[in-house]
């Protein structure tokens, strides 16, 4: 029960992130995400949320795409 | 190719394609579904709904992965590869739908949370007969969700190419615990011997599709080329390469595309910066070098992609001399 409970603070972490960086975040990675529209936004959040540790890293640290 | 990122870049040949594979989802589903309710009257519709969503699921998974070797084997098959990863999101939707209804009819309505049951409810690892199925399905699906989940070009540049071609040839681990998870499953209680041949089959052949697609190019690979005195490898008859058309040879460790364009020779790397496509079999579209998997494009004479595009390949330099092809193998700096 313990693993689930953790489990579902990492993904419910991760989903408010995901909603955030798909929101703001993901232009600073990724040049060509610049201007994109709703629906490649929302595509992304699944797996965003799932990964949510390497693109708040990845956030933080200035990476950038381009 | 695109420059700035979209959902989904739809063309007439996407649409028809999503169209049919829709129309073919739905009428498994309603021939299964009506199939097994007039064969199995005493079966509950949830129960034929999962076994509907889980068939079709597997079947889907299976031409995925023929797609592939067929692909290399006949180049008939390459329209099938341009929209493959909406079959793989659709297969991924159909397990979903197999695996929440299945939890829901075996899991919930009890004491214990659904998923804490999925694990606990059979503790037999030791036993082959009452081996518990279902972690191997929910591994599957973890697998699959990944994959569906990365299923675009913005996680290829984030993840690197490399990290995400690792993660997509997952699939095959996925494909190993769902023969295992119906072998375990849905076999142990299945008398007719139709499932079990079913299985065995579809095993088969996609197994036997990778092994003839993986003689063809190491048969390739195997015809290497020997340099001459000034540095340059022989690649065969210059008259039988077709305008916008290439021909393939390995050399210096690495395949090259020679193409045929304006009359003139122009060798790039064969391997496309995109998703490995094999840019030698592709033909020259609009002065592009065009590939055959995904469509991406390269100026022969650069190797780069057409502005504002940002991909590139090595370009080699390549003449013709008494009717021969020649290729030097190291790339232009």
């Amino acid at each position: 029960m313990t693993l689930l409970a953790v489990l579902a603070v990492y993904l419910g972490a991760g989903l408010l992130f995901a909603i955030i960086f798909a929101a703001r975040g993901v232009s600073r990675l990724d040049v060509q995400a610049e201007g994109a529209g709703l629906g490649f936004r929302l595509l992304i959040v699944p797996g965003v949320t799932a990964l949510w540790p390497f693109f708040l890293w990845s956030w933080l640290n200035g990476r950038r795409v381009e | 190719m695109s420059v700035q990122y979209r959902a989904v870049s739809w063309n007439p040949a996407k649409r028809r394609y999503d169209a049919v594979l829709g129309v073919g989802v739905v009428a498994y589903l309603g021939v299964f579904t009506g199939l097994s309710a007039i064969l199995h009257p005493s079966v509950t519709a949830e129960t034929l709904l999962i076994r509907g969503f889980g068939t079709a699921a597997l079947l889907l998974l299976h031409v995925i992965l023929a797609i592939g070797p067929l692909c290399r084997l006949q180049r008939r098959f390459l329209p099938l590869l341009s929209n493959r990863r909406h079959l793989g999101v659709t297969m991924f939707v159909l397990a979903l739908g197999h695996s929440a209804l299945s939890v829901f009819q075996f899991h919930a309505l009890g004491n214990e949370n659904p998923l804490v049951s999925l694990f606990t409810s059979n503790p037999r690892y030791d036993s082959l007969r009452h081996f518990p199925f279902e972690v191997l399905g929910l591994a599957a699906l973890i697998i699959l969700f990944f994959m569906a989940a990365t299923s675009h070009d913005f996680w290829l540049r984030q993840l690197s190419p490399a990290a995400w071609k690792a993660l997509h040839m997952s699939v095959y681990a996925a494909w190993a615990l769902l023969l295992a998870h119906v072998a375990f499953g849905a076999l142990q209680s299945e008398r007719n011997p139709v499932l079990a041949g079913v299985l065995i089959t579809g095993a088969t052949l996609i197994a036997m599709l990778h092994l003839a697609a993986a003689l063809k190019e190491l048969g390739r690979d195997r015809n290497r080329k020997k340099l001459t005195a000034d540095g340059f490898v022989e690649a065969g008859r210059w008259d039988d390469i077709e305008e916008g058309r290439a021909r393939i040879v390995c050399a210096g460790g690495e395949r090259i595309a020679i193409f045929r364009h304006n009359g003139q020779p122009a060798a790039l790397g064969n391997v496309c910066a995109h998703q490995g496509g094999p840019l030698g079999e592709g033909r020259i579209l609009d002065g592009c070098v065009t590939c055959p998997w995904h469509g991406f494009q390269y100026l022969p004479e650069s190797g780069g992609s057409p502005p504002p595009f940002r991909e590139k390949v090595p370009t080699y330099a390549a003449t013709v001399n008494g009717g021969l092809v020649y290729v030097r193998p190291e790339p232009r700096q």
